[in-house]
């Protein structure tokens, strides 16, 4: 078991550094002066000379690689250029607030994905199946931004029932204790603070996990109706289980094993879509802070926040696969 | 009383809009205590029996006329929750894979608590004692070690002994066997059938045996019911159904099948198959009329009914059953000069598989040392238990794995190398014949296309094809317009055809079969069986038949190599062999067998 987890660590190594690679090379190939940028406006030519001496940026680009790597593994991920602080810190404040973000989305992703699973797979071969499948390809065909653009008029402006700017109701103090602001707010007992976070998640968050319920919907229904064929079903119901029992007890653990490929798959993808949301919700996350460096072309932010969708992205699939193997003792190592 | 009594039970499916009878009227009863069996081939209806015990019909059945009481109660009638209530606790199924029939992702000790949960036994201690209780009673060593592991990790002897385990532990008042030993080795399926009876008997719980498996029906059965396109056509005492057959179906069974005593006679192959659902609402009078070698043109119109004492059958002339017959000997192979080039000669070959990743690999040698020689003509049979090595052997000699050691020659030639040159003479040489007929042809293809396709690669003209196909379904006993359908439109066994057929295309001196006779009925492996002796004489090839079914394997082979762990543990002549077999394990084997 240990060793597989450390072989399966190994492959992420090479990854990481061949993402690292591209990532400075491409942000190296743009004509961007990151000395220039760093100087005020007013600096003559030999101070950002000295400056762009000061930052390396005029020896070989193999040995900056080398040299802002050895930077990145020991946690130090550079200065941002515009806004004149540790790109680390910036993360950590940014990275929780995401995360945050996403395993909510991923949540109301996977529940909305069970029960409609559950229910095209009860209305198999009803009438009201193709109203439900017209209804789930709707869900998936309106994009992540027009969910979130259409809650706000609905539920912001019209009916005022939620806020949907920000993460926090004015007047309410941010506790900081891990950075998770809904698990901070607990922590300290400020309920009011807890429930303010909690309004200001829901519209961004159901923004961004709507669109990916269908598909786990259809997987889920799917896997159960090839599950159903299956002999050990024949054989539960021969023994005189219960229907509910059957799929409970016995189908369900086994269709969930496709259904969480699917969603380990998707998480990449709604941590990349988290961007659109968090840019229209104003929610201080990895994509807002990407944008505002990308508008202002800073690079050691990009180049951190690339890695750091990278490092994330490949922890997802290493937990989906550990969990693959709690699911499936097939796979577990003899 | 009897515990299970059908009364006129007549089932019916809707088929594309038709209602179809299949059951017209069963009738049957069976005592607490003993082991009633259905038999007959696939398509008679025997486990279509077991699904209306459980009322878990596929869709479009239902019955519609008469009862099937349980205890006094109608089964088909009662309530879906009283039905469920007495399932697996007073009724319990045996199924056919024990591999699929466990949840692959529960551990053995889960389901077995599952299980005993719905008996009423409550308490984590009390489950496990239960559990254990249950593993032992079924002679499975280590009850405390199985109860973490899983399905996978069991063979499908010790899957089957969980649920043989399970279908006990309620102390059921009747048990459904349905094939429960047919996907079983031949050793296994002996200590099964012992473990089942040695249950039953300890808790006199009444057992449906259903089975294709007539000489397996007459060691286990007190009672026999024949079944032939959902009619029982033949019931009574095994020993009389069986022994003293009064029903032509029966009589043709018993003759299709090869015996594994006496004199090695000639097969009885029916002709065509069992009717499909479709056809059977076309058929009227006795079903079995259209196959019936003794029939009279009334056969086809008047529906015989059971007639009888103890012993009841289904015919219209019963005095002619006795007058079907086939000859007593087989001929004989076709003369061969001595001193030919082998066909086939291994030396010394072994192969090893690696499984696991480093550090954990393992070794594990599926053959280890086989030294052979194939004449020319030779119908040579290698036969052993699973895991014994031969399909691997089978494997090695057309070149799907390559050797670890040792060498392999084709008509004098050496092809161990494996490369190009080898591969060219190994094409024209052997030819495989595949185990399962459905996944081995190309779904997407024609039968014409499927058989020529060795001509195909050598650019043959289309004509020079078409010729070839007709040629080769006409030999094979299939009409010509076959050759325009897919494979999926055909029967099992004429699939099994096609697939004989595309091997002999491009005329090979060896044929390499794995169990090409295993997923077949009795009537159809006959006919094959014919075949393949017929086409013996017409064609120079040899044959290196691999199989588990001793009796098969008596009836075709001249030689039988007998394979274990990988070794050949003894070899020669199949009479010589099975009638004093030298080795301890050939012995295990044969003494299996049922009789």
């Amino acid at each position: 078991m240990i060793l597989a987890v450390v072989r399966r660590l190994a492959t992420v190594v090479p990854i990481l550094l061949v993402v690292s690679l591209l990532l400075f090379t491409a942000l190296r190939v743009l004509p961007i002066d990151p000395a220039a940028m760093s100087m005020p406006p007013t600096a003559t030519k030999d101070e950002i000379e000295i400056a762009r001496q000061q930052m390396g940026l005029d020896r070989p680009l193999p040995e900056q690689y080398a040299i802002w790597l050895a930077q990145v593994v020991t946690g130090d991920l550079g200065r941002s250029t515009h806004l004149r602080r540790p790109v680390a810190g910036l993360l950590a404040e940014a990275l929780p607030a995401t995360i945050e973000l996403t395993a909510l989305a991923m949540l109301i992703a996977g529940s909305l994905g069970l029960a409609g699973g559950l229910m095209l797979f009860a209305l198999r071969g009803d009438a009201v199946e193709a109203i439900a499948e017209t209804g789930t390809t709707l869900m998936m065909s309106i994009p992540e931004f027009l969910w979130a653009l259409l809650f706000i008029l609905v539920f912001g402006v019209l009916l005022e029932a939620l806020p949907f700017t920000g993460r926090l109701g004015p007047g309410l103090a941010r506790p900081m204790v891990t950075g998770f602001l809904l698990l901070d707010t607990l922590l300290v007992r400020d309920l009011a603070a807890f429930l303010s976070a909690a309004q200001h998640m829901i519209l961004p968050a159901i923004a961004l996990g709507i669109a990916f319920a269908p598909p786990i919907m259809r997987v889920l229904r799917s896997s159960l109706i090839d599950v159903y064929h299956e002999d050990y079903i024949r054989q539960a119901r021969l023994r005189g289980l219960s229907e509910t029992r059957v799929l409970l007890g016995h189908a369900l653990r086994n269709a969930a094993l496709p259904t969480l490929t699917l969603m380990g798959v998707q998480f990449g993808f709604l941590f990349g879509g988290s961007l659109l949301v968090e840019v229209i919700y104003s929610y201080p996350g990895m994509g807002n802070l990407m944008v505002d460096a990308v508008r202002n072309a800073d690079l050691p932010i990009i180049q951190a926040v690339g890695l750091t969708y990278c490092v994330v992205v490949l922890l997802i699939n290493s937990l989906v696969d550990g969990l693959y193997l709690v699911l499936n003792p097939r796979l577990r190592p003899r | 009383m009897s515990l299970l009594v059908a009364r006129g039970l007549t089932l019916e499916a809707e088929v594309e809009g038709d209602i179809v009878p299949v059951f017209r009227g069963l009738n049957f009863a069976l005592e607490p205590g003993r082991v009633l069996g259905l038999v007959g081939e696939s398509g008679a209806g025997k486990s279509m029996v077991g699904r209306t015990i459980a009322q878990l019909l596929p869709p479009g059945f239902r019955v519609s006329h008469g009862t099937m009481e349980f205890d006094g109660a109608d089964l088909v009638a009662m309530a879906p929750e009283h039905r469920r209530s007495l399932l697996g606790r007073e009724i319990a199924f045996i199924p056919q894979e024990p591999l699929t029939a466990l949840n692959p992702v529960l551990s053995i000790g889960a389901q077995l608590d599952e299980h005993h949960r719905r008996l009423g036994v409550r308490g984590r201690r009390t489950l496990r004692e239960y559990a254990l209780a249950a593993l032992a009673a079924v002679h499975l060593p280590d009850p405390a070690g199985l109860l973490s592991r899983y399905p996978h990790q069991l063979s499908g002897g010790q899957c089957q002994r969980v649920l043989i385990a399970m279908a006990f532990a309620g102390h059921p008042r009747l048990v459904i066997a349905d094939e429960a030993t047919t996907a079983l080795d031949v050793t296994t399926q002996a200590h099964i059938i012992a473990l089942m009876r040695e249950l039953q008997r300890a808790s006199n719980t009444a057992v449906l045996f259903i089975t294709h498996d007539l000489r397996l029906a007459a060691g286990v059965c007190d009672d026999v019911a024949v079944m032939y396109a959902g009619d029982i056509v033949e019931i009574g005492p095994a020993a009389q159904v069986l022994g003293a057959s009064r029903h032509p179906y029966t009589r043709c069974l018993q003759l299709a099948n090869p015996p594994m005593l006496g004199t090695r006679r000639a097969l009885y192959a029916l002709p065509e198959q069992m009717p499909g659902l479709r056809a059977l609402a076309r058929l009227n009078g006795c079903r079995f009329a259209p196959r019936c070698p003794v029939k009279a043109d009334y056969c086809l119109r008047i529906d015989p009914p059971l007639e009888g004492d103890l012993h009841r059958s289904a015919c219209l002339r019963p005095g002619l059953v006795e007058t079907i017959e086939v000859a007593d000997q087989l001929a004989p192979p076709p003369w061969r000069p001595a001193g030919e080039t082998p066909v086939l000669a291994l030396d010394h070959v072994s192969k090893t598989f690696t499984t696991g990743t480093w550090p954990r690999a393992v070794e594990v040698a599926a053959v280890r040392g086989v030294s052979l020689r194939i004449a020319p003509g030779e119908f040579v049979a290698v036969v052993g238990e699973s895991g014994s090595g031969k399909s691997t052997l089978g494997r090695l000699v057309v070149g799907l794995e390559q050797p670890s050691a040792g060498r392999i020659a084709l008509a004098g030639t050496d092809v161990t190398a494996g490369d190009e040159a080898a591969r060219l003479h190994r094409v024209a040489t052997v030819q495989m014949v595949f185990q399962d007929p459905q996944s081995a042809l190309n779904p997407r293809r024609r039968v014409a296309s499927i058989i020529t396709q060795a001509l195909e690669a050598e650019g043959a003209k289309f004509a020079v094809r078409e010729k070839r196909v007709r040629a080769l379904l006409a030999e094979m006993g299939m009409p010509l317009e076959l050759g325009v359908r897919m494979p999926g439109q055909l029967s099992g066994g004429q699939r099994q055809r096609v697939n004989i057929a595309r091997a002999l295309c491009s005329v090979p001196r060896l044929l390499v079969a794995d169990e090409i006779v295993s997923g077949l009925d009795v009537s159809v492996q006959a006919q094959l069986l014919l075949l393949l002796h017929r086409l013996r004489q017409d064609h120079d090839f040899a044959l290196l038949f691999i199989s588990h079914d001793l009796s098969v394997v008596r009836h075709l082979c001249d030689r039988v190599l007998v394979m274990h762990g990988g070794e050949i543990v003894e070899e020669g002549p199949t009479e010589t062999v099975f009638g004093w077999p030298r080795h301890e394990y050939t012995r295990t084997l044969l003494a299996a067998v049922p009789r």
